[in-house]
């Protein structure tokens, strides 16, 4: 038998990876953290939505088709702290109904566990991650413990986006962050400055190189940068065994040794390392019943812009938006169309990039251009819309014909989105409209529909010939191989998915720690 | 002796300011300065940068004078680490040559003199330019025009000109 080099590998140091490297090292185990990209550090995160593309995923790039692609370039990062470094901060729990879609809907696919069975684990996490909020004013919220900080403070935007929720008989609440609001476990509180995408250096958002990354070091794990995992290998002796990582770094292709080997490399690196883990004798882990990869999602979303006549300031506040609306939450099946769907209002935005109010009036160059962007920088309010993706077998994550220059196949996507999910989407959004109307806005105009969030591909249930792992995520047919992250999700809500995921990686860690 | 240029000197000092040819010296500058001293292009060819200038500049007036076109050829050389936003938009870093070669040849051989480049812009808009070859011209003008408002108003000279706070945790040294 080859000995150890470690009691736990974990794959990828983002959002999962380094909050499993710290529940796992604190209870005493020995963790190595192979993460893809490079080493960055809070002071790295220069204030820039140019310089901000350097945290992304580059290569290799992972090809996509289908009508309604999940857009990987833009929602996916690399290095310490994966896309959650410089994630908005916008933290949600997925409500009671998001688990039981097939057996409420006969849609889709249910979870192996419920709200319940989360419910701690969220209320633990977002004690230790620092949240803002006022859990009284979300009349919505499923059952849990109130925030550990107030909300945000309320700038010009929001409180006159809140004025056309009221008109049209909608409420507002504000919206719950992983921000801090005041000074929290010696993290300072927010600046406004709306430099969230970049990435928060003061560390006032609670990305995992503000919270789980010293926690994992001061525990003992070590981190490996710029070690880039390319398949999982069987013990030959026993298959159900998963015995070590094969990754390459420096050019030389090195393998390390594992009890349990946890794979957090988001949802479609996760997939592409599972998938090319096949070998002449074995299916991939997970694929006996050909459901890896299968049931990717990504959230359909779309932004409603207005400009008004009174000054909104809208660089003032944070990326994510100030207030929150679910009125529509749990109303899946209202005519219309099928699906969740909420909104984040009042956004801190930047005239340039592609998020921008820039970007998003094409119509507008030439003279006109920088009288109507001055314009737009005092008098602008923006809103987005996220709405649930039903998930599909046919949205699927597969190998594509391409490999980079070390043979690792890169990944390919595919996702359309189904017809009742297009059309809750478009109702929402001309709803949207009537709102910023309400408002006050004296033209309203609609962002393109894009992809927010990728889930789905791994998914977790309690049926082995149905789904890829059982309810902690750890893969069917191995005995010591999980995934963790959102690729774990058999369905997706319309909230944000990092405070799910979290939840989840802790209640995985519990449950790996607890295994004698 | 100015230092000879490489791609590992790129990316070890961050692509927003680069090695550029001036008049055949290699000299550490932003794309503003590169501009403004006649650089001598990579990638594209000096016709080509010219193209992307004036329409650049026909879209978000400024552009041309904010270092467009030596920009774009400066992330170009990048190759994987480029900053354009057309990776955003599906334009797959192995393919940004192709696309910003394809899309000046179009100008140059489509935009004639006895039109304004607005209104050959307001043309691409509505894809009604006869002969266009390549990605579809409204899409082009969406992802150039993307790239000159990066350039004119994503620093923190531009956020000046639009009196907005920039509010710098850590300012980039250069400014793009
Ligand atoms: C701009 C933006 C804003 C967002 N805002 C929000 C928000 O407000 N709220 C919210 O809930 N979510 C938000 N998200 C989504 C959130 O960031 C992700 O859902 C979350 O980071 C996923 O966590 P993860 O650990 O699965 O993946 P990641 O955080 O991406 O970490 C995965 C890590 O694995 C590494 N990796 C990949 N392949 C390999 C390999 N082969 N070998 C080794 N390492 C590998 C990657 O480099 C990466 O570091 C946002 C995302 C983006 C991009
Ligand atoms: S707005 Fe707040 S959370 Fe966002 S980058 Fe600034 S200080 Fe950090």
């Amino acid at each position: 038998m080859v000995s150890k080099d470690c009691d736990v590998i974990i794959v990828g140091a983002g959002a999962a990876g380094l909050t499993l490297a710290a529940r796992l090292a604190e209870g005493g185990k020995s963790v190595s953290v192979l993460e893809a990209g490079p080493e960055r550090k809070l002071g790295d995160l220069i204030s820039s939505q140019i310089w901000a593309r350097k945290l992304k995923w580059s290569e290799p790039a992972v090809s996509e088709s289908g009508d309604h692609k999940i857009g990987h370039a833009f929602n996916a990062g690399t290095g310490t702290g994966g896309s959650a470094l410089h994630h908005y901060g916008v933290w949600l729990r997925m409500h009671e109904g998001d688990f039981s879609l097939n057996s409420d809907h006969g849609l889709g696919l249910d979870w192996p566990l419920s709200y319940a069975d989360l419910a701690p684990y969220y209320d633990q996490v977002q004690a230790e991650v620092g949240l803002s909020g006022d859990s009284k004013q979300e009349r919505w919220r499923p059952q849990g413990a109130p925030y550990p900080m107030p909300p945000m403070p309320l700038f010009a935007q929001s409180r006159v986006l809140a004025k056309g929720f009221e008109k049209m008989g909608r409420h507002t609440a504000p919206l719950p962050l992983a921000i801090n609001s005041e000074p929290y476990k010696g993290r300072q509180a927010c600046h406004y400055d709306g430099w969230c995408d970049s990435g928060c250096s003061i560390g006032a958002l609670g990305n995992p190189l503000a919270v789980w990354l010293p926690r994992a070091q001061t525990a003992g794990a070590r981190i490996e940068h710029n070690a880039r995992v390319s398949r999982v290998i069987r013990d030959p002796q026993s298959p159900q065994r998963i015995e070590c990582v094969e990754y390459i770094q420096g050019g030389e292709s090195r393998s390390m040794y594992a009890e349990h080997i946890i794979v957090a490399a988001f949802t479609v690196q996760s997939v592409r390392i599972l998938l090319s883990s096949a070998t002449e004798r074995y299916a991939a882990p997970g694929n006996h019943s050909d459901k890896l990869g299968r049931y990717l999602m990504t959230h359909p979303a779309g932004t409603v812009f207005g400009l008004f006549d009174q000054e909104m300031f809208p660089h003032q506040g944070v990326t994510a938006g100030q207030l929150l609306n679910h009125d529509d939450y749990d109303k899946k099946d209202a005519p219309g169309g099928f699906g969740s769907s909420q909104w984040m209002i009042g956004h801190a935005i930047k005239p340039h990039d592609l998020l921008g109010y820039g970007t998003n009036r094409p119509d507008i160059f030439g003279a006109e251009l920088e009288p109507w962007l001055k314009k737009a920088s005092r008098h602008l309010g923006n809103m987005t819309l996220v709405c649930e993706d039903i998930p599909l077998p046919e949205n699927r994550i597969t190998l594509s014909d391409r490999a980079d220059s070390d043979g690792i196949a890169h990944a390919h996507a595919h996702h359309d989105l189904g017809p009742s999910a297009a059309a809750r989407c478009a109702q929402r959004m001309s709803e949207g409209a009537e709102i910023m109307r309400a408002a006050g806005a004296s033209e309203v105009w609609s962002g393109p529909r894009i992809g927010q969030h990728h889930m789905g591909g791994a998914v977790m249930g309690s049926d082995p010939a149905e789904s890829v792992t059982d309810a902690f995520g750890r893969v069917h047919d191995t005995d010591n191989l999980y995934v963790s992250g959102p690729a774990l999700f058999p369905s997706s809500g319309a909230v944000n998915p990092t405070f799910t995921l979290t939840a989840l990686a802790s209640r995985q860690a519990d449950h790996i720690l607890a295994i004698k | 002796m100015p230092e000879p240029l490489s791609r590992r000197h790129l990316l070890a000092r961050g692509t927003a300011a680069g090695f550029f040819v001036v008049a055949g010296e290699c000299l550490w500058l932003t794309p503003q300065e590169a501009e403004a001293r006649v650089f001598e292009p990579q990638i594209l060819s000096p016709q080509q940068c010219k193209a992307l200038s004036m329409l650049g500049d026909a879209l978000v007036p400024g552009a041309a004078a904010a270092g467009l076109s030596a920009y774009i050829d400066l992330q170009l050389q990048a190759g994987d680490e480029s900053l354009l936003i057309g990776k955003y938009l599906g334009v797959d870093t192995s393919a940004q040559t192709g696309f910003y070669r394809a899309a000046a040849d179009n100008v140059m051989s489509l935009a004639d003199e006895s039109i304004s480049m607005h209104t050959f812009a307001t043309s691409m808009a509505t894809d009604a330019v006869s002969g266009w070859a390549g990605p579809p011209a409204s899409y082009v003008l969406f992802v150039l025009r993307a790239d000159a408002l990066d350039v004119t108003y994503g620093t923190p000279e531009g956020f000046e000109k639009l009196g907005i706070p920039y509010m710098a945790q850590i300012k980039p040294d250069k400014p793009w």
